[in-house]
C-alpha cells in the first residue's frame, strides 16, 4: 500500500466515525450499520471465494456459530459482548477447521455444493440439539451490561455504539483482507484459484492454505454473527442459518468484484441500500434485486463493480491527458 | 414420493449431462409447477392431475426461452460462473414469486383424495399414489424418448461427449436447448403432481433443490438411471429413517449420505457418473 493511500483509507474511517455526530436520523445510522455488517461478511467470503476462488455456499454456518457462541457466553456466563464477539469469532475459525477438512477434498463447482450441505447440517442440530441452542425458539438478549467511556454512560437505545462498533468491525476486516491480499498467504490463493494442480506442483501446501484462508474468513463471519446477535438483540436457527445469508455474501463480494479489497463496500452498499428500500415498499421479495443484479453482473460485468471502477481509475491518467490536448 | 423425486433429479441430471451446468434454479421450476397447478385448481377448476398436460409443454417453452436469452451467454464463463448465475436467477425467480403470492403457505385440497387408500394396510395418501403412477409412466416415455428417437439419442450422446458429438453433425446448440427444456419441464411437472401433497410457499424451491442434489449425486451426476435410482433411495431412507432414526433428524441423513458419496464415490453409487 503506497502512503497515500493509507492515509486515504484511514481519513475515510476517520470520517465515517464522525458521523454519528452530524447525523441523528436513526434509519441513515441503521442503514450504515447493516452496510458495515454486510461488508465484513462479504469480506470474509471474498476472502476464499475471491482470492481463492472456492465458492462457499455455506458461509452462513460461521456467522451462525459466532452469533450463538456469543449470545450464550452472555446469557450464560455474563461474558460482555466486546468479550464474546471476538471469542465467538475464534470458535466459528475454530468449527471452520473440520468444515474446511472434509469440504476441501471436493473441488469447484462440488465444493460449494458440499459446503451447502455442511451448512444445512449445521443447522438441522441447531434446529434440535436444544440444550446449546434453545431450539428453534431461539435466544432473546432484553438487557445490554452498562458501559462507560471516556466518562460517558453508553446509550443502548441509540444506534450509535452499534454505528462504531460495527464500524470497527469494518476496519478490522478490510485491514485483514488488505493485509491478506499482500501476504505471501495471499499469493498462494491466487495461484490456487488460477491452477490449483500447478500451485501443488510448485510446492504450495494448497489443503493448509485453504484450511487457513477458511479459518480467517470464518473467524470475520463469525464476529459478524457476534455482532449480529446483540444489535437485533435475537438468534435463531432461521435468522442466523439461513442459506439466504450465505447466498447475500456471495452476491455482496460478486456484485462489488471479486478478489478486491473495497469490492465488498461498494457491492454492501449497493444492495444493502436497494433492499433496504424495497422492504420498506413491500414487506416480501425485497431480494429480487439481489438476484437480478447478481446475474446481471455477470453477464455484463464479470469483474464486479469496484474491479471495473478500479480499472478505470487506473487508466485514467492516460484519459485525461488526452482529453487535455484536445 | 420417490419417484417425485427422481423426476425432478432427471431434469437436473440432464441439463448437468450436456451443459455441464449445475443449475440452482431448478427447485423454483418445481415450484412454478405447483403454483400453476394451484392456481389452475383454484381459478378454473381444474384437477393438478389434468393441468399437467398444458403446464408441461408451457414449462417446456419457458425452459427452451431461459436457456437462449438468459443462460446461453453466460456457459462459456465457466462453471462457478453458470453456478453463481443459476443461484442468481433461482433468488429472482423465488423473490418474485414472493412478491406476487405472498409467502403464506398454501394447500391444494383435492375432494377425492380425503382419506387415503389402504392396500394390505398400509395407508397411502391418494394424491401421493396417482402423483407416483403419472411420474412413473413419465419417467417410462422419457426413457423411451431417449433411448429409441433421434432427439434422444442426440442428448445422450453430447453428454457422453460433446465435441465428438459436433463431428457426428449433432447441432449441440440445439440439443441443449432442448435438454434446458426437457429438465425445466420434468421439474414443473413434478411440481404439478407433487402440489396436491406438499406445502405450497414460494421458497419451497429452496428445500426440494438440495434433495434433488443429494438425489443426483447419489445416483452419479449426469446418470438418468442414477437420479432414477437415487430418488427411490432418498424417498426409502427418509421414511425409514423417519422410522427407524429420528423424525428430526430425517433430513439430515440425506445430507450425509450426500457428503459421503460425495468423498468417497464421486462418480455416484452406480459408478455410471462422471462427477470427480
Amino acid at each position: 500500500m503506497t502512503r497515500r493511500s493509507a492515509v486515504a483509507w484511514v481519513a475515510a474511517a476517520a470520517l465515517l466515525a464522525g458521523l454519528p455526530l452530524v447525523v441523528k436520523n436513526s434509519f441513515f445510522l441503521h442503514v450504515c450499520i447493516l452496510v458495515f455488517l454486510w461488508t465484513v461478511l462479504g469480506e470474509a467470503w471474498n476472502a476464499l471465494g475471491g482470492y481463492a476462488g472456492q465458492v462457499s455456499f455455506g458461509h452462513a454456518a460461521f456467522f451462525g456459530v459466532g452469533a450463538y457462541v456469543t449470545i450464550v457466553l452472555f446469557l450464560k456466563a455474563d461474558v460482555a459482548p466486546w468479550w464474546g464477539i471476538p471469542v465467538g469469532g475464534a470458535a466459528a475459525a475454530a468449527f471452520a477447521v473440520p468444515f474446511g477438512l472434509i469440504t476441501f477434498r471436493l473441488k469447484g463447482p462440488y465444493f460449494s455444493l458440499a459446503t451447502l450441505a455442511v451448512a444445512e447440517l449445521t443447522k438441522l442440530v441447531a434446529l434440535n440439539w436444544e440444550w446449546a441452542t434453545n431450539g428453534s425458539t431461539g435466544y432473546l438478549v432484553t438487557h445490554l451490561p452498562p458501559l462507560r467511556l471516556g466518562g460517558l454512560t453508553v446509550d443502548w437505545e441509540t444506534k450509535t455504539p452499534f454505528y462504531l462498533a460495527a464500524l470497527s468491525l469494518l476496519v478490522v476486516a478490510m485491514g485483514t483482507i488488505g493485509w491478506l491480499s499482500r501476504s505471501r498467504l495471499g499469493a498462494w490463493l491466487t495461484a490456487i484459484r488460477e491452477n490449483d494442480e500447478a500451485a501443488e506442483a510448485v510446492g504450495i501446501d494448497t489443503v493448509r492454505a485453504k484450511v487457513l484462508t477458511l479459518a480467517l474468513s470464518a473467524f470475520l463471519a463469525g464476529m459478524g454473527g457476534g455482532f449480529y446477535a446483540f444489535y437485533f438483540r435475537y438468534v435463531d436457527p432461521d435468522a442466523v442459518l439461513n442459506i439466504g445469508l450465505s447466498m447475500e455474501m456471495v452476491f455482496i463480494a460478486m456484485v462489488g468484484g471479486l478478489g478486491t479489497v473495497g469490492g465488498p463496500f461498494i457491492g454492501a452498499v449497493f444492495l444493502t441500500t436497494v433492499g433496504e428500500a424495497m422492504r420498506e415498499k413491500f414487506q416480501v421479495g425485497h431480494l429480487v434485486f439481489y438476484g437480478l443484479f447478481m446475474m446481471l453482473v455477470i453477464r455484463f460485468l464479470p469483474e464486479g463493480i469496484w474491479g471495473r471502477v478500479r480499472r478505470a481509475i487506473r487508466r485514467a491518467p492516460a484519459v485525461e491527458v488526452s482529453r487535455g490536448a484536445a | 414420493m420417490g419417484a417425485l423425486y427422481a423426476m425432478i433429479g432427471i431434469g437436473l441430471t440432464i441439463v448437468f449431462g450436456v451443459m455441464r451446468i449445475i443449475n440452482l434454479a431448478h427447485g423454483e421450476f418445481v415450484m412454478l409447477g405447483m403454483f400453476a397447478a394451484f392456481w389452475s385448481q383454484k381459478l378454473w377448476g381444474l384437477d393438478p392431475f389434468l393441468s399437467i398436460v398444458l403446464w408441461t409443454p408451457v414449462l417446456f417453452g419457458a425452459g427452451v426461452l431461459v436457456y437462449r436469452f438468459l443462460l446461453r451467454r453466460i456457459i462459456p464463463g465457466g462453471e462457478l460462473n453458470t453456478l453463481l448465475y443459476t443461484a442468481g436467477l433461482s433468488l429472482l425467480v423465488a423473490n418474485l414469486a414472493l412478491l406476487l403470492w405472498s409467502g403464506d403457505y398454501r394447500t391444494l385440497p383435492l375432494a377425492y383424495a380425503v382419506t387415503p387408500m389402504r392396500p394390505l394396510g398400509v395407508a397411502v395418501p391418494v394424491a401421493l399414489a396417482i402423483g407416483f403412477a403419472i411420474a412413473g409412466a413419465i419417467t417410462l416415455a422419457l426413457w423411451l424418448f431417449l433411448s429409441r428417437t433421434d432427439a434422444g439419442r442426440a442428448i445422450r450422446a453430447t453428454s457422453q461427449n460433446p465435441e465428438a458429438a459436433v463431428l457426428m453433425g449433432i447441432d449441440v446448440e440445439r440439443v441443449a436447448a432442448l435438454a434446458f427444456g426437457l429438465g425445466t419441464a420434468l421439474a414443473g411437472a413434478a411440481g404439478v403432481l407433487l402440489a396436491p401433497s406438499l406445502y405450497l410457499y414460494p421458497t419451497v424451491g429452496e428445500l426440494l433443490i438440495v434433495k434433488s442434489f443429494v438425489i443426483v449425486v447419489l445416483g452419479g451426476l449426469g446418470s438418468v438411471p442414477g437420479a432414477i435410482a437415487g430418488g427411490i433411495l432418498l424417498g426409502l431412507v427418509e421414511s425409514l429413517g423417519a422410522v427407524y432414526v429420528s423424525t428430526t433428524y430425517k433430513d439430515g441423513l440425506g445430507y450425509v449420505m450426500f457428503l459421503l458419496v460425495l468423498l468417497y464415490r464421486p462418480s455416484g453409487l452406480f459408478g455410471v457418473g462422471k462427477a470427480g
